[in-house]
């Protein structure tokens, strides 16, 4: 009797929060939905999912020469691309030192590093663009990718994995005459390999979202980002709804596949660092 | 011989994290250094720097009369307010049902989790149609179900924020939720069990057990809460653009349009100086709370 009053309570339990579910994702759908449906389909009241003429042509359009869709989309590749790499070799290399080497002054610079984390970002995008006009890499891939790869929270969450790493291993490797270089490079990093793969994960998404450095750094349309370029989209084709869902889906279709394959490491990674600090 | 290896170990570690502090100052620290300078200076753009002059604290006391910036002022501490006892509170409570036992637990976090990664910007198209005053699906089925004055969300001067928090909410969420539940995942069975025999009913094994072991984790999520409310530019700019009027207009808007629209980034810098401040006095004031109510 009490087992079946408890089975009960959590197939109800289920059923509520998978509504709660569905509907917290319901933006997506409906996005996927109207992408494949004429336009006058898309304010259909009460609403249907599967749409009654399925079209494509709002895919080819977002496509076509009209406009700039598809070199925004190779800008953002290559942009997320240089930030994963130089991030991996930089950061990597300098939480090694924090958690490996000993050196003078090295926790207070650690702590000065940490606290500039609460520095909101919004609020240094004035003195930010007097110094990319300074370097000369205003509207250029750069004034995204320099900023971004010199990142504080990463230092901070390889560090910790680098600290878990018993320091056995590389005592024996320093005994051997083995390098920093070599211990970091041959012992370190492979076994930090899942730290490695939330970073690039996380950077991935976060660069593909960034919208605020493409906005303000970035004025040639031909060299903007895809956040910046749907939007522009999106002005100059005020009416044209299914055209903005198809494009909008575009957008998404490559974080949300990444994300549902690797959400193992989106979410234990947040789990971790948030428990650390 | 252990003095030179030491020697040797601090060369090598400054050769290793060089490269990063170079870009560390330059990219972090240099802008928050050049942004007091100029907040002192009537600099207006960067061509015309040279006529720049120092002026003091004057950017300061204009600021006082500005009612635009007042108002920008006024929109990001409601905006925050509203924000972070939600995202707060959400989150939690989402953590706390998830943790129960249900099926499908891992495909729900999923679901909930997943406007987290997603493209604001795509997102806000999504949201304008689906919030549209007339078409919109929601106003249509507040319509059906008998609403006769459906509220103008985003394009109403009085709703535009609130819906514009309520937004951020759902994409925010995925963050304070999953932290949570990672946290209650780690609560001891033996505390809980201990309590239950001790005749605790669930809200007092919540109250008395539980929360108070989330402490670090509550504390540490309204920082980040609070940092993100206060990096609002891109979901306004992308969903009402400071409108209508400028009843969604917040401090990263106001600092951008008087920066590059008015072209007066000494004031500018100013209006950052007043985001830094509130920044830090939150965080100081939540530090001495937790410190305190650490005694006993």
């Amino acid at each position: 009797m009490k087992t079946k009053k408890k089975k009960f309570g959590k197939i109800f339990l289920t059923a509520v929060l998978f509504l709660f579910g569905i509907a917290c994702i319901f933006p997506f759908i409906f996005m996927l939905s109207s992408s494949f449906k004429p336009l006058n389909e898309i304010f259909v009241y009460p609403i249907k999912l599967i749409p009654e003429h399925f079209i494509f042509t709002n895919y080819t359009e977002v496509f076509s020469e009209k406009y700039n869709f598809i070199q925004w989309y190779g800008n953002t590749l290559v942009m997320v691309f240089m930030i994963i790499v130089l991030k991996i070799g930089i950061v990597t290399l300098t939480a090694y030192a924090f958690a490996r080497l000993r050196f003078k002054g090295r926790d207070v610079l650690f702590l000065v590093l940490l606290s500039s984390m609460m520095i909101p970002p919004d609020a240094v995008i004035v003195p930010k663009y007097v110094i990319f006009k300074a370097f000369g890499i205003v509207d250029s891939m750069w004034s995204i990718i320099l900023p971004s790869i010199f990142d504080v929270f990463f230092v901070f969450m390889v560090r910790q994995f680098f600290l878990a790493i018993p320091e056995t291993l590389s005592e024996a490797a320093i005994i051997d005459g083995c390098s920093h270089f070599k211990i970091y490079s041959r012992i370190i990093l492979p076994l930090a390999k899942p730290a490695i793969v939330t970073m690039i994960l996380f950077t991935f998404i976060w660069a593909w979202n960034d919208y605020m450095g493409p906005y303000i750094f970035i004025t040639s349309p031909e060299k903007q980002m895809l956040s910046v370029g749907i939007k522009m989209f999106q002005v100059n084709n005020a009416v044209d709804y299914g055209l903005q869902m198809a494009a909008a889906t575009l957008v998404l279709v490559p974080i949300l596949i990444v994300f549902l394959f690797c959400q193992k490491y989106f979410i234990e990674g947040i789990a971790t660092s948030g428990m650390k600090n | 011989m252990t003095s030179s290896l030491r020697r040797k170990e601090a060369r090598v570690a400054w050769l290793f994290i060089t490269p990063y502090l170079i870009g560390f100052i330059l990219f972090h620290f240099l802008p928050i250094f050049l942004s007091i300078i100029l907040s002192l200076t009537d600099m207006k753009y960067i061509s015309t720097a040279d006529q720049t002059s120092f002026i003091g604290l004057g950017n300061y006391f204009e600021m006082i009369y500005d009612a635009e910036f007042r108002n920008a002022f006024k929109n990001s501490i409601i905006y925050s307010v509203c924000f972070v006892p939600l995202v707060m509170v959400v989150g939690l409570l989402l953590a706390v049902l998830v943790n129960q036992k249900i099926y499908f637990r891992n495909g729900i976090r999923a679901m909930i989790f997943m406007p987290y990664v997603s493209n604001m910007v795509a997102i806000a198209i999504v949201w304008s149609l689906l919030l549209d005053p007339v078409d919109g699906i929601i106003n249509q089925t507040l319509r059906a179900l008998g609403v006769s004055n459906a509220p103008m969300w985003l394009m109403g001067s009085k709703t535009a924020l609130i819906t514009v928090v309520m937004i951020a909410v759902w994409r925010e969420v995925g963050l304070q939720f999953v932290t949570y539940l990672a946290a209650l995942q780690d609560v001891p069975k033996e505390l809980k069990e201990a309590a239950q025999i001790d005749g605790a009913n669930r809200f007092q094994l919540f109250r008395f057990v539980t929360f108070p072991l989330l402490k670090n984790t509550t504390f540490l999520l309204i920082i980040t809460s609070i940092i993100t409310s206060l990096k609002n530019f891109t979901i306004i700019q992308v969903l009402t653009e400071g409108g209508p009027g400028n009843a969604t207009t917040v401090l990263p808007l106001k600092i951008v349009d008087t920066a590059f629209s008015s072209a007066r980034m000494g004031y500018a810098s100013a209006q950052a100086m007043v985001m830094f401040v509130l920044v830090m006095v939150i965080t100081a004031v939540q530090w001495i709370g937790k410190n305190r109510s650490e005694i006993y």
